[in-house]
């Protein structure tokens, strides 16, 4: 089980390397900040939402899908690049290192970017002036969040059979859930049977659990939903690297 | 590379061994099929290969070398057969085969983003070696790459991140090495010190398998050899007997434009035969590749 260390490290090493690059960086932030400001600044001071400002209910939101996005993005590229282009991966599947340890390895690195990029977010909020109030569930939502896309990169990681695979996906499974899960308007302003599809992915479960005030027993439904997720696409990965052949 | 480095380096590793793989075959290939959708990459391959043993696998572009290795190191699941490393299955305890084998693949899969020595860093603790930093520094210092060891692997010459690659896949000091077509690419100098390096390693009792498509590298390495064609293995023995069994020799001579081979049994037969024949000739001692040609009618070598 400690086999994942190296794992982790390794993408850490990646990450930093990639990091010193400015330019990289910036572009890795650019998005969530130009909504961030755009809608934020923008809609800001016109419409409030639940008595609170817009950019209160904003920059939660925004948290939720950076965190989604960045888990989610890095190890699926990483994983899939590495398989398919530059065959890195074949050398954890040659060490003697569990399936398990090599997919926890990459979870944590994912982890580790989805609350890099959440925090930079949450700064620049703070300096734009939105008073986050840190809600009871708001670190355990936002690691679950960061926990359950990472497994899903790993998942989509080892599955793509090309590099343009993962973007597919992204396009149409995780864009379109950060827009409609609720990081921008609540999805109680959906139609009844779009906001029972949304209901059934995860997104806008880490978003409630995110603004929540308090934890009621809808609270908890919503964490099982979290956790159900990440346990489902963590165990799936691990078969993945457990079978995997070439 | 010295010689004395190298038995100092080995002697420094723990026995890892299985007891029962010390006295009998350090890699059993048992009935090995490997189908690719309707495409049959190996075909009942079986093979024993001996402790210590540098054995090549020979074969054009396509003929399976590379399944076999991938096979062999738990990259890729057979269809049919079984295969042990040290008396272990592959499939059954990836595990305890991965702990005795070290692979160098025929493209540089090193991470070029990193320094020499966090790719071997990350290696070693993959595999949890002890004294990780001094084993580091050794194997640096033998692949010749000691200064370069906080340089960027993209920043290196092909040759150099070839020997990086071998030098990773002995930091374990492993059983059993697999080479995948190790010297493909490299000018002839960079090939020599690969070469000596594997004799070394045999001298020390590693076990090598190894690939590749150049005769003169499978003649003056191994001490067996297999011919892969199509999957199949069609030629196994050391090169001396599989040369003896063509015929010693060979005559070469023009016809229409066209090169045409002989296979004789001895210099003087070459020379009884030569005497018919017009225009330039050759006679020369046979080699492994006259023996593919014999056995399929193709030539083993890149095409040129």
């Amino acid at each position: 089980m400690f086999g994942y260390y190296p794992v982790f490290l390794r993408e850490m090493m990646l990450f930093r390397r990639r990091f010193l690059r400015l330019g990289y960086f910036f572009s890795a932030m650019f998005a969530p900040l130009l909504y961030l400001l755009a809608f934020g600044l923008g809609l800001g001071h016109r419409i409030s939402i639940a008595g609170g400002s817009y950019l209160d209910f904003l920059l939660p939101g925004l948290i939720a899908m950076s965190s989604m996005n960045n888990s989610y993005t890095w190890i699926a590229t990483s994983l899939t690049v590495g398989r398919l282009h530059f065959r890195t991966f074949q050398v954890f599947i040659q060490s003697p290192v569990s399936p398990c340890a090599i997919v926890l390895g990459e979870v944590l690195a994912g982890m580790v970017r989805g609350l890099f990029a959440s925090s930079m977010i949450l700064l620049v909020g703070l300096f734009l002036g939105s008073g986050l109030y840190f809600m009871p569930l708001f670190i355990p939502a936002l690691l679950l969040n960061c926990f359950l896309f990472a497994s899903l990169g790993v998942l989509s990681g080892l599955r793509a059979k090309s590099h343009e695979d993962t973007a597919t996906f992204s396009n149409f499974f995780i864009l379109p859930m950060a827009f409609f899960g609720g990081t921008f308007f609540p999805i109680e302003e959906l139609p009844r049977w779009l906001q029972f599809v949304i209901r059934i992915l995860p997104l806008a479960h880490t978003n409630k659990l995110m603004r929540a005030k308090c934890m009621g027993p809808d609270c908890l439904l919503s964490l099982a939903v979290l956790v159900i997720f990440a346990v489902i696409f963590f165990v799936i990965s691990v078969y993945l690297v457990r079978t995997y052949s070439e | 590379m010295d010689r004395r480095q190298w038995t100092a380096f080995y002697l420094s590793a723990p026995p890892r061994l299985p007891l029962a793989s010390v006295f009998g075959h350090m890699i059993n290939i048992d009935h090995i099929t490997k189908i690719y959708g309707a495409i049959s990459a190996l075909d009942s391959l079986t093979l024993v290969i001996k402790q210590g043993e540098v054995f090549g696998l020979l074969g054009p572009n396509g003929a399976g070398k590379t399944t076999t290795i991938k096979i062999l190191t738990t990259l890729s699941k057979p269809t049919g057969g079984r295969a042990a490393i040290g008396g272990h299955d592959v499939e059954k305890e990836p595990l305890a085969v991965k702990n005795i084998i070290g692979v160098a693949p025929q493209e540089i899969n090193l991470d070029k983003e990193l320094t020499a020595e966090q790719n071997l860093r990350v290696y070693g603790m993959l595999h949890r070696l002890d004294n990780l930093g001094r084993n580091i520094k050794d194997i640096l210092e033998l692949a010749g790459l000691s200064e370069r060891s906080n340089h960027m692997v993209r920043d290196f010459s092909g040759g150099m991140q070839r020997r990086l690659l071998i030098a990773r896949a002995l930091l374990t000091k492993p059983n059993v090495l697999f080479l995948d077509e190790p010297t493909v690419g490299l000018d002839p100098q960079v090939r020599r010190q690969i070469w000596d390096l594997v004799r070394n390693l045999k001298e020390n009792g590693t076990t090598v398998f190894l690939t590749t498509h150049y005769i003169e590298e499978a003649e003056a390495l191994c001490t067996r050899v297999g011919i892969l064609s199509r999957g199949r293995l069609i030629a196994l023995g050391t090169p001396r007997e599989l040369k003896g069994e063509v015929g010693g020799f060979v005559l070469e001579y023009q016809e229409n434009g066209n090169t045409r081979y002989m296979l004789c049994r001895s210099r003087e037969e070459a020379h009884s035969l030569s005497q018919s024949k017009k225009g330039p000739i050759i006679i020369r001692e046979s080699n492994l590749e006259d023996v593919f040609i014999k056995l399929t009618g193709e030539r083993i070598g890149p095409a040129e």
